[in-house]
């Protein structure tokens, strides 16, 4: 296990610095939406919060943590934040996989693409797209998250937002809910799965889907995937753990303890691979996750995508 | 030897602890919790109980061990909110290092 402080500090520090928890700078990170064909003016603002395109880094920076984690290295982490930033974010992005990158950037196009589908009227800006600092919030950095989310419900509100589209539970759970309570700040906010109206023709399939404990139990949207599903002709076979009772991923536990994170990880998998059938996620980080911890996974993006008409 | 502060969950109710005394200590979050680690989240809300507020900063870095998930505070019977107690006790020692 990694010094909670160590890791408090380096991430709080990237976000005051860059708005971001990897300190690499936004146009670096975000470049899905200039291959994705998606509208410019629109009645819902789609928010990625930038979560999506988090993951690769994600991957690249725990595959670090995983290897120093509990070694005399592990005490390094603290200088971290005296790195600049500039040059510990590029690094970071030079030596993160194209092809990954590539893979979490096509799971936002298949966002649009259903989206597109099923008529609804939304816009893409990439300069009113931020990422949401729920992170801080998790790790208790209240001030700097507080600090970082009025920065981010201020810039909304100043260009006349009202309506926003969410693509993940952990930001769509920042805006909903802690938002309103610590900024003051009310969006309507709706994930996108919540817009969908898909049909297909394309023949019955079957998933194990597992639940996000944040659409699980923090905003009991899991009805609502499962719905969607079923309007393709998809079934979700029944998985031991689900709903409000759903089982965690381990994935919040990754930079301070990727070994802990694994572990949960696995129990997890063994509870969806009971069912034989594909795993399907719907969170970030529980796909980035479950594939670290082994599983072979694909977005729900990804599934409808392929499904639909 | 720990000391123990009857008014110590006054004193963090401002970082949004404020279930802690709910609590009767049942364990039904000890045994939900994924991390099935040493009585967490239950020893914690004691510590907060009794006031032990060098245990809860000796020990500290086990709060971040909590993945946040939300399972103890489902199956709660007294609605404590274990969860938020947990990132309420999060807030405080960050506060603390932040102080210190």
């Amino acid at each position: 296990m990694y010094n909670p402080k160590d890791i408090i500090d380096l991430i709080a520090d990237n976000v005051r610095k860059t708005k971001n928890p990897f300190g690499i700078p936004k146009p670096v990170i975000n470049q899905w939406w200039k291959k994705a064909n998606v509208p410019q003016k629109g009645d819902a603002l789609l928010f990625t919060g930038l979560m999506y395109q988090f993951v690769p880094y994600i991957e690249t920076s725990t595959s670090y943590l995983t290897r120093f984690e509990d070694t005399k290295w592990a005490d390094y982490l603290k200088y971290g934040k005296y790195i600049p930033k500039l040059l510990s974010g590029l690094g970071l992005a030079v030596i993160t996989p194209l092809k990954e990158k590539k893979k979490f950037n096509g799971i936002l196009m298949d966002i649009t693409n259903i989206l597109n589908k099923s008529k609804v009227d939304f816009y893409y800006d990439p300069n009113l797209d931020d990422y949401s600092g729920v992170l801080l919030y998790d790790l208790g950095d209240q001030d700097g998250f507080v600090q970082h989310a009025r920065y981010v419900a201020a810039k909304l509100k100043r260009n006349g937002i009202k309506k926003l589209i969410t693509v993940d539970p952990h930001t769509t759970y920042a805006l909903k809910t802690l938002f309103p309570k610590y900024t003051g700040e009310s969006f309507e906010v709706h994930t996108y799965f919540e817009l969908l109206n898909l049909t297909s023709k394309n023949g019955h399939k079957k998933i194990a889907l597992h639940d996000p404990c944040f659409y699980g139990r923090y905003l009991e949207l899991s009805d609502v995937p499962v719905n969607v599903l079923s309007s393709v002709d998809i079934e979700c076979a029944p998985i031991r753990n689900s709903g409000l009772f759903t089982n965690c991923c381990g994935g919040p536990a990754e930079s301070i303890s990727p070994k802990l994170s694994k572990e949960v990880g696995e129990r997890r998998i063994a509870e969806l691979e009971k069912s034989d059938d594909p795993i399907v996620a719907m969170c970030p980080i529980c796909l980035g996750n479950l594939r670290k911890a082994g599983a072979d996974v694909e977005d729900l993006s990804t599934v409808l995508a392929r499904q639909a008409e | 030897m720990a000391l123990v502060n009857p008014d110590f969950a006054q004193e963090i109710a401002k970082h949004g602890n404020e279930t802690a005394l709910e609590c009767f200590n049942c364990g039904t979050c000890a045994a939900i919790c994924p991390l099935i680690y040493e009585h967490f989240p239950r020893r914690m809300i004691r510590y907060i109980q009794i006031g032990a507020k060098d245990r809860i900063l000796e020990n500290a870095q086990e709060l971040w061990r909590c993945l946040h998930c939300g399972l103890c505070t489902q199956t709660c019977p007294r609605g404590a909110d274990p969860g938020e107690v947990i990132l309420g006790l999060k807030r405080y020692v960050v506060a603390d290092w932040r102080r210190s």
